[in-house]
């Protein structure tokens, strides 16, 4: 997909040199066409395309932990430890290891990803401009609704006793899944250095 | 300055410089894989290729009200 957008990119620039070089060329019928498609139509779809391309590519992990302040919780997904719940789902692909912060990090509505790419600017202003909170909070807090998003309606969540006795406090966000006492070992960035890894054997 | 003045040949070029020069920030931000790359795309590239095209219909303005100059 990206070397389409590369090939519409260069095709652009070869029109737009052509015009830079002999603006007269646009007298004729014909390459008027051609300078319409050359410097707008064009470039207009690369702007589009790059937006997706980046918005595509911000879903990854890789890009997630590529930011030092997020190193730590990128480790944190291979914990040997099945209690560390980011690192349960990563590595048991419950959710999609390529894009497993993405996953549970966004909100699943049509604006989430927006929302996501607002706040992510946010990060990289305290990043380069200002001073990254320590330890990384979630503004707002971390919302039931990415658990239920996977969750809600899966047997081994609903037929769960604990989980049947609070399940209206748990959809209107009352009480936390993470909370003390249920699944609170989240990804603990700060002693990830101190604790057992695991790695897939090749 | 008007508009007019400038000519359309030399709005052409403005437009096709800031457009070539979006377009190779965009193919940077594309190799560079890092957070500041969409930084780079949506807020430098993006912004000079619009500007660009911008030009570009301004002086598509600019040859429709030719004419019209000349017959007053």
């Amino acid at each position: 997909m990206i070397g389409v957008l590369i090939c519409q990119i260069v095709l652009s620039i070869v029109l737009a040199s052509v015009f830079l070089v002999r603006p007269s060329l646009t007298r004729a019928a014909s390459w008027k066409i051609l300078a319409f498609i050359g410097l707008c139509v064009l470039p207009a779809l690369c702007i589009v395309g790059g937006m997706n391309t980046h918005m595509q590519r911000s879903e990854q992990t890789k890009f997630c932990i590529s930011c030092h302040a997020m190193e730590n919780y990128g480790k944190s997904l291979h914990l040997d430890d099945p209690k560390y719940i980011p690192a349960q789902h990563f590595q048991n692909h419950r959710v999609p290891p390529v894009m497993a912060c993405y996953a549970c990090h966004t909100d699943y509505t049509i604006y989430g990803p927006l929302k996501d790419k607002l706040k992510g600017l946010t990060r990289i202003y305290m990043q380069y401009v200002s001073t990254p909170p320590n330890p990384i909070t979630i503004p707002g807090g971390f919302k039931n609704a990415q658990c239920l998003h996977c969750h809600a309606g899966a047997r081994s969540f609903e037929e769960n006793p604990v989980h049947s006795a609070m399940m209206s406090t748990l959809t209107s966000n009352q009480l936390s899944c993470i909370s003390s006492g249920c699944h609170d070992s989240v990804h603990d960035a700060s002693q990830v250095d101190h604790l057992k890894m695991w790695s897939l054997r090749q | 300055m008007k508009l007019s003045q400038i000519g359309i040949q030399r709005l052409l070029r403005i437009a096709s410089v800031l457009i070539i020069l979006g377009l190779g920030l965009e193919v940077i931000s594309l190799l560079w894989f890092h957070p500041l790359s969409f930084v780079l795309f949506a807020f430098v590239a993006a912004a000079l290729i619009g500007l660009g095209i911008l030009v570009y219909l301004a002086s598509l303005v600019f040859v429709v009200s030719a004419p019209a100059e000349r017959q007053e």
